[in-house]
């Protein structure tokens, strides 16, 4: 019965959400804005700077991976910036887990939905669990998609030679793990905004900070402070679950019941 | 059988009292209204007895289960109308009413939905958006919904507030068919005339319990009855002849009326006319006052400032 009722709130979630322009569009427009403009960004970048603009994360990439060496310098260059998609690509889940939170509590919350869906036998992690796939998984299926196409366009540009420096260990523990931890944290974050907020964009509002750790992760590796080696990767995988986990508790608290009837407004 | 029981329920937010000491009961098939100005806690009862918020302390039984234990199996079994009728409005009657028949168990959803649409007269709007609806379409969907899975016991807050006169008609004639059936029911509504036809008996809350009692029991405990006798002309050996009975409690004039307090006016109001009749009177119209259960309910929220 429990995975009847996670899936009927899942079908419902993607029904109201289907019947609106605005939602598909961004559920669907957003990713391949961010994909392409990674793509434009290395094609623009090595063309307008030189690479001694990022010279420390250059010698922490040829650290990492030495066979780079080979390769002339513009093409260091741009397996540099390649090389950043894998964190830039956590700004797809955010945004998707964010827009499905908020826009399906808020909405809940206007239409006052709630009230009734918790007098019938749906247990409310039932609930919420069906809310955050509702959410998690066209997040994790769109960048994994979105990753396919940037891969894509990296070999249309005439970069396929670079793959083998793009797709590192790092990348794919990024792909499996950091992105759901990202997707889950998002949504969560989503779902407390939601509970505060008295509409869906006071609701992005305070879940979008999650898009500044994000920006970070970017910026450190880009400024040559911090290389993300598999490992490092790993422990901030982890601990993003972990996050996720604290995070978790905070939302079962506001999604109980008397909570939600009581406190929501 | 008694299907909803309450001991001493009580609820508290923060500082705040909403309802204290609460002990009721209502027997299967009965009609129990519930009464009160805004914030006497009819609300927060409901929301109490459907298990969607916890008393502070005391407890409630509905339809043999505690409302602070599992309250997941209780709902397989209540049924509730709440205030807001909270539609997802930009999907369709049927597929609203569908996603909420598919938390229950056992329930042939398909059918069941049918059944109901049809039953409230929303079959040919069936895939309209709940958004086109008007306010009355939308309540008569609320009972659907709160329909759909045959409740023992249903709670409707307030199911006519807000509707034109025409509408809170129709949500009428359709809870009086429920009482028909032999639904039990606990109606929170602010409307009195609503609550004397529908209602077996009502309890009048201001937080704690004010009173608890058929509307006509509740008149009597406030109200003497009240016998008007419409004359050709009122003579003093009339008047003289209804003060010789024993059983008159007051008697006044006014006009060509005599205006009788009786204790038991269907057993003395005969004896009452023939001696009338027989001081020469002669009667036109023999009717009894009634207080309207308005001036009960003021009456009584009066007492308790």
């Amino acid at each position: 019965m429990t995975r009847k009722r996670i899936l009927n709130v899942l079908h419902k979630e993607w029904a109201v959400m289907a019947t609106s322009l605005n939602n598909v569009l961004f559920v669907t427009l957003l990713p391949l804005l961010i994909t392409a403009q990674a793509l434009l960004f290395v094609w623009l970048v090595p063309r307008f700077a030189g690479e001694s603009l990022l010279q420390g994360a250059l010698e922490k990439l040829r650290a990492a991976l030495p066979s780079l060496e080979g390769l002339p310098a513009e093409e260091q260059f741009q397996v540099l910036l390649l090389q950043q998609f894998n964190f830039y690509l956590l700004l797809i889940p955010v945004m998707i887990a964010i827009g499905f939170a908020t826009f399906n509590i808020v909405e809940e919350k206007q239409t006052r939905t709630l009230e009734p869906l918790l007098a019938t036998p749906v247990w409310t992690w039932e609930l919420l669990l069906g809310k955050a796939l509702s959410g998690a998984i066209p997040a994790l299926l769109i960048t994994w998609a979105c990753t396919g196409l940037f891969l894509l366009g990296v070999v249309s540009l005439g970069w396929g030679d670079l793959l083998g420096f793009i797709l590192t260990p790092s990348w794919f523990v990024v792909l499996f793990l950091l992105v759901p931890a990202v997707a889950v944290l998002s949504f969560l974050l989503g779902v407390v905004g939601s509970s505060r907020a008295a509409d869906p964009k006071s609701a992005q509002n305070i879940a979008i900070l999650i898009v500044v750790p994000v920006l970070a992760l970017i910026g450190v590796q880009v400024a040559g402070l911090v290389w993300f080696t598999p490992l490092l990767v790993l422990v901030l995988a982890l601990g993003v679950w972990v996050v996720d986990l604290l995070m978790l508790r905070v939302a079962v608290h506001l999604f109980r019941r008397e909570t939600i009837v009581v406190e929501w407004r | 059988m008694t299907l909803i029981e309450t001991h001493e329920l009580t609820k508290r937010f923060g500082g705040r009292t909403a309802v204290e000491g609460l002990t009721l009961d209502v027997k299967e098939g009965e009609v129990l209204g519930l009464l009160g100005p805004n914030g006497a806690g009819k609300t927060t009862t409901i929301r109490m007895l459907t298990g969607i918020i916890a008393p502070t302390s005391g407890y409630a039984v509905v339809a043999g289960r505690r409302t602070d234990g599992e309250v997941e199996e209780l709902h397989e079994h209540i049924g509730l109308l709440p205030e807001a009728p909270g539609f997802y409005e930009r999907l369709s009657a049927r597929r609203n009413l569908e996603y909420f028949a598919r938390f229950y168990s056992n329930l042939q959803v398909n059918a069941q939905v049918e059944k109901y649409l049809k039953l409230m007269g929303l079959w040919e709007r069936r895939d309209d958006r709940v958004g086109t609806f008007s306010k009355g379409m939308k309540q008569r969907l609320v009972l659907a919904r709160a329909l759909l899975h045959e409740p023992k016991v249903l709670f409707l807050d307030e199911p006519t507030a807000g509707l034109d006169p025409e509408a809170a008609c129709e949500v009428r004639e359709l809870i009086g068919q429920l009482r028909e059936e032999g639904r039990t029911i606990l109606l929170s509504t602010h409307n009195l005339s609503e609550a004397e036809e529908l209602c077996d008996r009502i309890a009048l809350l201001r937080t704690r319990l004010v009173a608890l009692d058929t509307p006509e029991g509740l008149r009597r405990r406030l109200f003497r009855r009240r016998v008007m006798v419409r004359l050709e002309g009122i003579e003093d050996a009339i008047v003289e002849a209804a003060r010789g009975l024993d059983f008159v409690l007051s008697l006044k004039c006014d006009g060509d009326r005599l205006i009788v307090e009786l204790a038991d006016p269907e057993r003395e109001r005969p004896e009452l006319v023939t001696r009338l009749v027989e001081a020469g009177g002669r009667v036109l119209e023999v009717f009894e006052e009634r207080h309207s259960l308005e001036e009960v309910y003021l009456s009584l929220m009066e007492e308790q400032r």
